[in-house]
């Protein structure tokens, strides 16, 4: 008897959480991005810099430039050794800085230029104050 | 002063090992005497963490910058509130802050009065004072409140002018107190692991320890969604970031655990439920901070310093084998049944599988990147050729993607279970109402759903084709459906039978109802908010339908608000300045409103925070932010949002915290009525 119970719940479990890891799995499929930084996806492969991307870098100083009229942002986005140009058009968090670390979600266009949908800074519960 | 904190928290960390050591051993050989030094050294570390807490006060409010967290999180002419509340905004403070909560609460618990089973009540202290020990390890090792600097500095690093918020201040402490107080769930769990009899005296305390914890847990995140909303400019409230989502995480399960004790009787299937769902709340509040703090996954909001943190994976898993080897004891080796389960036990239970259903795919996919590397690196170990994909972040679209179901058959649930629990499944207005209303939503959905992909050929593919079509339903009006439903079940109840109705019985409906409006606030908000940034210079006029055609392409069912930039102007504060606009709102031609939203920077750091202005009504709001400022231009860039019916997120929550303050005041009482109210604990 009780081992009936028990194949009952394993069968019970095995099929909610079949169905549930499918659909799990279906609703990620649109709402994935890999993660790398700069410089693996400068130096990736074709695969990779075709798909859909989050990249971590810092804003290279002295290349962010945001226009009022268009409210196009565009910066350089550098690695420990590559850099890739970003062109982004939307809200741009407060904080967003040069030099500053930032997280950019898009894709590579065949021009060259990342396409950011978004970009993200770090939520600052410290800073450091500017060295004077 | 240092030292003194040094050595206070030294002291508690032995007074708390041997309290593991006394409990365990008076309640195992049943020695009072072993059971009470236990006890005294249990309020022993209270004092030492109180005067170890205190100590960081005065190093706060004074400000001596030789102690690393007090030159991390002050300044010189930070306001005194905020160099109090630094006590929880930097790691090791707000650790040391929990750890006071947890023991003070321990204490509460079972050191004071514990008339009914000390044995019992020895058991569970056991359990904080090992929490203790750990926390108490990582703290003096590693992430030390009183760790002073070779090179001090003269001027603190301040605290970001984001932080300077009322809501921010009271999130952590309020958060933290609802973590803590989870502690005597879980610690009772364990008593009641070894002994479930010994509960039954004490479920009416158990009750309301979880639904104080809840209550503060649920303030603590609405909190902390308010001030995003105020403070962040992006309009938002939830993101489901890491962060965020450890501690919805213990939220779900211990809305599970709060109805388990309605139909709570020992040796049941409701009973094992209980203990799960208690152990598994401390543990995701535990490895919510192991997750954030020990920077498993990024997070915009984690500052991943590994360190020690590895200690409280260390200290869930320990925990989880007692549990395991308490469970094996008891269970296989004595042989003792399940009682087999009433008939209304069953809706708790779907309950309750429904909340872990969330609470693993919320949890599932906040981990993934962190899954995705280690599955990387098993490829890579395992095969010769590397993985090609790299790490993978989900994001916020899956986590509402996902829980769009779920949260609509919560709202069955809430609507349909009361009158289940009573009367079961028969021909019953209710019942067929919920029937249809869930039928009514389906529809609704299916309707919503939209697919541009052609349909594949090969059984896997059409699966995950319809898959993608169900999931590219719109949940608003579903969710709308379903609030409905439970408004018009509460309206019923109150209309109905007055027999057995109390405090508790007001306060759970209110408590529902509460909720209903949060998810009528939610899927208003969401469904139907747009957002759109536009470039104005002063003198021009902007209407919100045309601004939205131009960047969305799509009409909206919005109000057409006309929006006129009238002038920019400087302002001045004690520590900061700001570009202000001025921005008329009309609507059809009338004026409705005068909103500033500026862009203030802050002297001491250079920084500059949008600050918002926003028209609120019952009906939406009207959101402005100006992101850019060109002084010598005069102009801005606006970022303009329409957010219906987002108030009533807020009001909700407010109705779900009178409501519990209803239910706590009722459990309270000395006497409760027999019958309707909550089942007694049978032993």
């Amino acid at each position: 008897m009780k081992a009936l119970v028990l194949v009952k719940w394993v069968i019970g479990i095995a099929a909610i959480g079949g169905g549930l890891t499918f659909f799990m799995v279906q609703a990620m499929q649109s709402s994935w991005s890999y993660y790398y930084t700069v410089d693996e996806f400068v130096s990736g492969s074709e695969k990779i810099r075709n798909a859909p991307v989050r990249l971590a870098g810092k804003v290279k100083p002295g290349t962010a430039v945001k226009d009022m009229q268009t409210l196009r942002l565009t910066f350089t986005l550098a690695g420990k050794e590559a850099e890739i140009p970003v062109a982004y058009t939307g809200i741009v968090p407060d904080n967003f800085a040069e030099d500053i670390e930032v997280v950019v979600q898009g894709r590579l266009e065949p021009s060259g230029t990342f396409k950011a949908d978004s970009v993200m800074t770090r939520c600052e519960s410290k800073y450091k104050a500017k060295v004077e | 002063m240092i030292a003194c904190g040094q050595f206070a928290l030294l002291l508690a960390f032995f007074l708390s090992g041997y309290a593991v050591f006394a409990d365990i051993a008076g309640s195992w050989r049943r020695e009072a005497g072993l059971i009470k030094s236990a006890r005294n050294a249990t309020w022993a570390t209270l004092l030492c963490l109180t005067v170890a807490m205190a100590a960081l006060w005065v190093l706060l409010i004074g400000s001596d910058f030789s102690v690393v967290y007090v030159a991390e999180n002050t300044s010189l002419h930070l306001p005194l509130a905020y160099k109090f509340s630094a006590l929880w905004a930097g790691a090791a403070g707000s650790l040391l802050f929990w750890l006071w909560l947890q023991v003070g609460f321990g204490v509460i618990a079972w050191c004071i009065g514990e008339r009914h089973n000390r044995i019992f009540a020895a058991r569970a202290r056991a359990i904080v004072n090992f929490v203790s020990m750990f926390f108490l390890l990582i703290m003096i090792n590693d992430r030390n409140p009183f760790e002073t600097s070779p090179s001090p500095l003269a001027e603190g690093q301040g605290l970001n002018p984001l932080l300077q918020h009322p809501a921010m201040v009271l999130h952590p402490p309020i958060l933290f107190v609802g973590y803590a107080a989870f502690l005597v769930p879980f610690a009772w769990a364990y008593a009641w692991l070894k002994e479930p009899a010994g509960l039954a005296p004490m479920l009416k305390a158990a009750r309301n320890w979880t639904l104080v914890a809840w209550l503060f847990l649920t303030a603590g995140i609405v909190l902390g969604a308010w001030w995003a909303y105020e403070e962040l400019g992006w309009g938002g409230y939830w993101a489901w970031d890491p962060v965020e989502n450890a501690s919805l995480l213990p939220w779900l399960t211990s809305t599970a655990l709060l109805h388990c004790f309605r139909l709570y009787k020992t040796r049941s299937g409701v009973a094992v439920w209980t203990m799960v769902l208690g152990i598994l709340t401390f543990s995701l509040c535990i490895f919510g901070r192991f997750l954030t703090k020990y920077g498993l996954v990024s997070s915009v909001h984690a500052f991943p310093d590994p360190g020690l943190g590895i200690l409280y994976m260390v200290l869930l898993v320990l925990l989880w084998v007692v549990a395991g080897v308490l469970i094996a004891m008891k269970y296989l080796g004595r042989k003792e049944s399940v009682e087999p389960a009433a008939p209304a036990h069953r809706y708790v239970v779907y309950n309750n599988w429904l909340l872990v259903a969330l609470t693993f795919v919320i949890l599932v996919g906040t981990l993934f990147p962190f899954l995705t590397q280690v599955a990387i690196r098993i490829v890579n170990a395992v095969s010769t050729t590397p993985a090609s994909i790299a790490p993978v972040t989900l994001e916020p679209s899956f986590f509402t993607r996902i829980t769009a179901p779920g949260g609509l058959l919560l709202l069955f649930f809430i609507g349909a279970c009361p009158h289940l629990i009573r009367r079961g499944v028969s021909v019953h207005w209710r019942v067929m109402a919920g029937v249809a209303c869930l039928a009514a939503a389906a529809i609704v959905w299916l309707r919503t759903c939209g697919l541009d992909a052609p349909r594949p050929e090969g059984f896997a593919a059409v699966m995950g084709w319809w898959a993608q079509w169900l999931l590219s339903g719109e949940p608003q009006v579903p969710y709308f459906i379903l609030c409905g439903y439970v408004f018009v079940n509460l309206i019923a109840d109150l209309a109905g039978r007055t027999a057995g109705r109390g405090l508790r019985w007001y306060g759970a409906r209110i408590v529902h109802f509460g909720v209903a409006m949060m998810f009528i606030g939610i899927a208003g908000s969401g469904g139907y908010g747009v957002e759109t940034a536009v470039a104005m210079t002063e003198g021009q006029k902007i209407t919100i339908q045309n601004a939205l055609a131009e960047t969305e392409g799509k009409k909206t069912a919005i109000p057409n608000y006309e929006l006129t930039f009238d002038k920019l102007q400087g302002d001045h504060g004690p520590n900061y300045t700001a570009a202000t606009a001025v921005i008329s709102v009309s609507k059809d031609g009338k004026p409705v409103t005068t909103l500033r939203p500026a862009k203030a920077v802050y002297s001491p750091s250079g920084k500059a925070i949008s600050e918002i202005d926003v028209r609120r009504t019952l009906a939406g709001d009207l959101y402005l932010a100006v992101t850019d400022v060109n002084v010598s231009a005069r102009m801005i860039n606006l970022r303009v949002m329409v957010k219906p019916l987002i108030n009533w997120i807020w009001i909700g929550s407010g109705f779900m915290a009178i409501g519990t303050l209803m239910v706590i005041g009722a459990v309270l009482k000395p006497k409760q009525k027999a019958g309707v109210q909550s089942a007694e604990a049978a032993p």
